[in-house]
């Protein structure tokens, strides 16, 4: 399996920052990718073709139990938590809310630090409440990258912050620093 | 993570000792933050929670409750209602009777859901409705098909989506009242089914992995969504064979908006969009 998954988490004001690092990423990119990101609940067409819009790569909203693709983008599907199963395959639930959260970053993070240890990354990026701060910490505690996008150019530094608390964060980035980090992998 | 993989095959083990629930095929990562909740709800270890399985009853039923997990709302993803009420529905409406079967129907609102539409459609009388779950506690809420105003308020836009409303003609408007169908108590937060939509309905307790057919009859629409996102890909297999021995030639089978079938059993299906038909 892949050397690197890279999962990222992001919450208000986090949107304009994700879709410039799609649009960075080549077409080529040898790791997937998942993004959990909280969204309002009734907007639940039009997301992910905003995101797909700049992005080289594809990005899915997956079935649940599907296979793990190298180069693939997987967005947590709206009012669906999304796992990351042994197998390398996703899964969704529909439990309960997390953090006020469905889908939640922290279950994202967390079972990807569970199944892939060391080869995880895991970003923080703008948001306003402190989900994924305890997904990054155990991100940390099994030996995987930690990543927080800079305070100074978050519109909200809560989720950044809770972070940054939560754990310690190898690199505290700004998202060119984030996009150059991401190629160089 | 608290507890290991070790450890949820313990309490996996103790369930398909001390009862007949089987949750060897569950999806791994849910099910492990279910059985963590017990831990912390009820300020278990492994070994005690093993223990309270083996003494306790009612403590085990309970606790199966507490891991199956119950979410649905009236006409949840309205794209799903249109798809019943112009692609699906039609295909049966000339039959004398249309056998429905909600398999795993939580409290309810799928089922009312449904009605109210076959009520639009003018085949309520015809269809006869069944639905089940693992958990008689949720079957009781949807018997009474009662439930908070308050917390349903979001889908009142969704009723009138799929309801009053027709995506392929945006001039076509009939103003069916939700009043019709329930009786709305703002200030206390309740709404209640008319007692013909809830006189209708047989529900049934049933455990999907026993595969035991409660209602000894042969369907031609099974619902079962949000279901199998709990099984692993081998049970997933297995259950949606189950449903295809249980169709009537050419019936329907919907399945929640982020499930598909992987496996060869697909090969037994017609994929029509976002629903199946038996070959």
């Amino acid at each position: 399996m892949n050397d690197k998954i890279i999962v990222i988490g992001g919450s208000a004001g986090s949107f304009q920052i994700i879709t410039k690092i799609l649009s960075e990423l080549p077409k080529k990119f040898p790791y997937p990718i998942f993004l959990c990101l909280h969204r309002l609940k009734h907007v639940r067409t039009g997301f992910i073709e905003a995101l797909t819009i700049k992005s080289n790569l594809n990005v899915i909203e997956p079935e649940d139990k599907v296979h793990i693709k190298s180069g693939n983008i997987y967005l947590a599907p709206a009012n669906y938590h999304m796992y990351l199963e042994l197998g390398n395959i996703i899964s969704l639930s529909t439990e309960p809310a997390v953090n006020h959260s469905r889908p939640a970053i922290d279950l994202t993070f967390s079972s990807a630090a569970f199944n892939y240890k060391t080869k995880v990354v895991g970003i923080i990026l703008s948001g306003a409440n402190r989900d994924g701060a305890n997904g990054i910490a155990d991100v940390h505690k099994e030996g995987g990258i930690t990543i927080a996008q800079s305070l100074e150019e978050c519109q909200v530094r809560t989720m950044p912050e809770a972070a940054i608390n939560a754990t310690e964060i190898d690199y505290v980035y700004t998202s060119d620093e984030i996009i150059s980090y991401l190629l160089k992998l | 993570m608290l507890i290991t993989p070790e450890d949820v095959q313990k309490i996996i083990l103790a369930y398909k000792r001390y009862s007949t629930y089987q949750f060897d095929d569950y999806s791994e990562k849910s099910f492990t933050r279910r059985v963590e909740k017990i831990l912390i709800d009820y300020k278990l270890d492994i070994p005690s929670y093993i223990n309270r399985l083996r003494s306790d009853k009612e403590f085990l039923e309970q606790s199966m409750k507490d891991i199956t997990v119950n979410t649905t709302e009236l006409f949840r993803d309205p794209k799903i209602w249109h798809t019943l009420k112009f692609r699906v529905l039609p295909r049966y409406s000339e039959q004398d009777s249309i056998n429905i079967w909600h398999a795993g129907c939580s409290t309810g609102q799928e089922v009312y859901s449904l009605m109210i539409l076959l009520n639009e459609m003018d085949l309520l009388e015809k269809a006869n409705i069944y639905a089940s779950d693992i958990n008689e506690d949720v079957l009781e809420v949807a018997r009474s098909g009662e439930y908070k105003y308050r917390f349903n308020l979001d889908y009142l836009e969704n009723y009138n989506q799929v309801i009053k409303k027709n995506p392929y003609n945006f001039d076509e408007f009939k103003d069916v009242p939700f009043e019709k169908y329930f009786d709305v108590d703002k200030s206390k937060d309740r709404m209640k089914a008319k007692s013909f939509l809830r006189q209708k309905p047989l529900f049934r307790k049933q455990n999907l992995v026993a595969q035991n057919n409660v209602f000894y009859t042969k369907f031609d629409l099974i619902l079962c969504r949000n279901v199998l996102i709990y099984f692993n890909y081998e049970l997933q297999n297995k259950t949606i064979d189950f449903f295809h021995s249980l169709l009537f030639n050419k019936g329907s089978l919907v399945l929640g908006v982020h499930e598909s079938m992987l496996g060869p059993i697909a090969s037994k299906y017609i994929k029509k969009g976002i629903y199946y038909i038996k070959k």
